[in-house]
């Protein structure tokens, strides 16, 4: 199978690295604007590269693309690669608008093509043994449920960088990219919980924003589930410490987990070193790639799809439009 | 020798952290019967980072200052605030985002990006470095730099603080050109901009973990001023390299006259053990070898 990588930032190079492991797959062409990314592949044997990602989706030897582009960006790289008739995988969220994600999801039907959101938590072996146990009644029925990801968002370090990192001026601009810390963060916990749980009955939400930016870097959404919790979701890029965490109190059984459930920086040198030594991580992303490349294989619809990322799109529009301000909240 | 003061602020109302930075300087014995006219504050917003980290000057912090400032110099001197642009950090964000535009107009003082400030080019020679600078006219033509800097450790320098300060006052948006002479860039431009007053915001430190400290310490000397912070971390200034060089190239001497509270300050620093330095000394080499960038 021939792939193509649109976007070499942090997460196209790690698909890049995934894709490189798996010995069924062939990266046929990688795309991005800046040369020193493009040089990055070349270095690590991909034979064609383009500075504008069109090209490559006129590529016929690419047969599926994995997009890692801006938010503003997805609308527009995922209808022309539907269009191209190339599978997609694209990196979350399905658009920056709800309108956007709409759009997508008609072209990926239209153009009978598979698209994948790249929501890596599903494929994380605590939140999958979390779904067996809900399905199989381990918890009794769940009747409150709470979800965290906080970190510094955009403006994190990056495990393979040392100080600080640049942050690209579009995270700046909220129109571009379409929300703040719960478009972002949020939405993997969203996305788990709408799995977990299914339907929503109603959504509301607190906006915090401590930087003073144009975006919420800080967030409360509390979600009922028509037959499921009520449930509580908090995103944040307010902090310099990394936390995921999930509890669920059941009538038959509580739970709290935090993940990962050790330093990320002694993990993530782990996984970086078998994957230099050419024993591959056993990351979620690298999880992630292989349940695409089945999917493509088998002829299924891959989950999380683009509906479902268009439902997780609607629950943040949701809690955005009834959003109350902290900053603004008197006692 | 130079006095380094230490002072513990009592509440962090802005009297109180301004009876603080006041106290700390007079205990320094800071003489301001100098004319001032122009007075540049640089405090260290290296990052998009919340003061309450540690990682970043209080903006609180920098509103109190300019008020003892003001009541110390009695000329009603202009005020600049600046910092430089830095390869992972913009100014026209990280002013916004650390409320440092509303600290500037509510105290109705100049906030400057000094990458688009005029500046000159200067060249030098340290330790055997032949070295380019871009020194903001700015810098050269006040009369009174206030270097305002967090009390930090970093890889490589050791210790971050009032030395390290003014590398960012370097017009140069590409500041990873220095790193491999990191140290002798920090002495060279401390050469050129010499800092008056040193006011370091310790309200909140950050090494093992972060802790409200409530420490402002003053000196006159960004040499004895960083010396003093390297004993607060628990390193021998003599092991860190921009101050031996710093001592050499005659910006000051590495022993101080401590006055305040130092005991207090050494003992609550929430120092790191060996373990804890062993592992990020291992972690950066690993990250230096596999992943350079």
């Amino acid at each position: 199978m021939n792939f193509g990588i649109i976007g070499l930032g942090n997460q196209g190079k790690l698909h890049l690295q995934n894709c490189l492991l798996r010995k069924e797959l062939n990266v046929a062409a990688v795309a991005d604007t800046s040369k020193h990314a493009l040089e990055y592949a070349t270095n690590r044997g991909v034979k064609r590269t383009y500075a504008n990602y069109e090209d490559l989706l006129r590529d016929k030897n690419v047969d599926a693309v994995i997009i890692n582009l801006p938010n503003y960006l997805h609308l527009e790289s995922a209808t022309k690669a539907a269009e191209a008739g190339k599978d997609i995988l694209l990196e979350k969220p399905l658009a920056s608008r709800l309108e956007d994600g709409e759009k997508i999801v008609s072209s990926v039907e239209k153009n009978d093509v598979k698209l994948m959101l790249g929501y890596s938590l599903r494929f994380e072996s605590l939140f999958r043994e979390l779904r067996e146990k809900i399905v199989n009644g381990y918890f009794g029925e769940v009747e409150i449920a709470e979800a965290t990801n906080i970190s510094n968002g955009p403006f994190a370090g990056r495990a393979d960088r040392i100080g600080p990192v640049p942050v690209p001026n579009w995270w700046f601009d909220k129109e571009l990219v379409g929300g703040g810390a719960l478009l972002d963060l949020g939405i993997h916990m969203v996305d788990l919980l709408a799995w977990y749980f299914g339907e929503v009955e109603s959504v509301s939400s607190y906006l915090g924003y401590t930087f003073n930016m144009s975006a919420e870097d800080a967030a409360t959404c509390i979600i009922k589930f028509k037959n499921g919790p009520l449930a509580v979701v908090n995103a944040g890029w307010f902090s310099i410490d990394h936390l995921i965490s999930i509890g669920l109190n059941g009538t038959s059984r509580n739970f709290s987990a935090v993940f990962p459930p050790k330093k990320s920086r002694l993990r993530f040198i782990w996984n970086d070193f078998k994957s230099i030594v050419g024993r591959g991580a056993s990351s979620s992303t690298a999880e992630e790639l292989k349940y695409f490349v089945d999917c493509i294989s088998r002829d299924v619809e891959p989950s999380p799809s683009a509906k479902e990322g268009l439902l997780d799109l609607r629950i943040i529009s949701m809690a955005y439009e009834h959003a109350s301000v902290l900053t603004q909240a008197k006692m | 020798m130079y006095f380094v003061s230490f002072v513990q602020a009592e509440d962090l109302s802005a009297d109180g952290i301004r009876e603080t930075i006041r106290k700390s300087i007079s205990l320094i014995e800071f003489n301001s019967n100098k004319k001032v006219d122009k007075i540049v504050i640089k405090p260290n917003m290296c990052y998009y980072f919340h003061p309450s980290t540690g990682e970043v000057t209080d903006p609180r912090f920098v509103g109190a200052l300019i008020d003892v400032l003001r009541m110390t110099f009695q000329s009603n001197p202009e005020i600049s605030i600046v910092e430089s642009d830095a390869s992972a950090m913009k100014c026209h964000y990280v002013f916004k985002m650390l409320r440092y535009d509303a600290l500037a107009r509510e105290k109705d003082v100049r906030l400057v990006n000094l990458c688009e400030e005029k500046s000159k080019q200067v060249e030098m020679e340290i330790a055997g470095h032949s070295l380019k600078f871009n020194v903001p006219e700015l810098l050269l033509d006040c009369d009174f730099l206030v270097n305002v800097p967090k009390i930090k450790y970093m890889h490589g320098v050791k210790v971050t603080c009032a030395m390290k300060n003014i590398f960012g006052c370097n017009a140069v948006q590409k500041k990873s050109v220095y790193h491999n002479t990191l140290n002798e860039a920090i002495v060279g431009l401390n050469k050129i901009m010499r800092t008056s007053l040193v006011v370091a915001d310790g309200l909140v430190v950050n090494y093992k973990y972060t802790k409200r400290l409530n420490l402002v310490m003053a000196s006159e000397n960004v040499v004895a001023a960083d010396a003093a912070a390297s004993r607060l971390l628990g390193i021998n200034p003599k092991s860190v390299k921009q101050l031996s060089l710093a001592s050499r190239e005659s910006l000051g001497e590495l022993d101080f006259v401590p006055v305040g509270d130092f005991d207090y300050f050494k003992r609550n620093f929430p120092r790191k053990g060996m373990k804890e330095n062993l592992f990020e000394r291992g972690a950066s080499a690993y990250l230096r070898l596999f992943h350079r960038s």
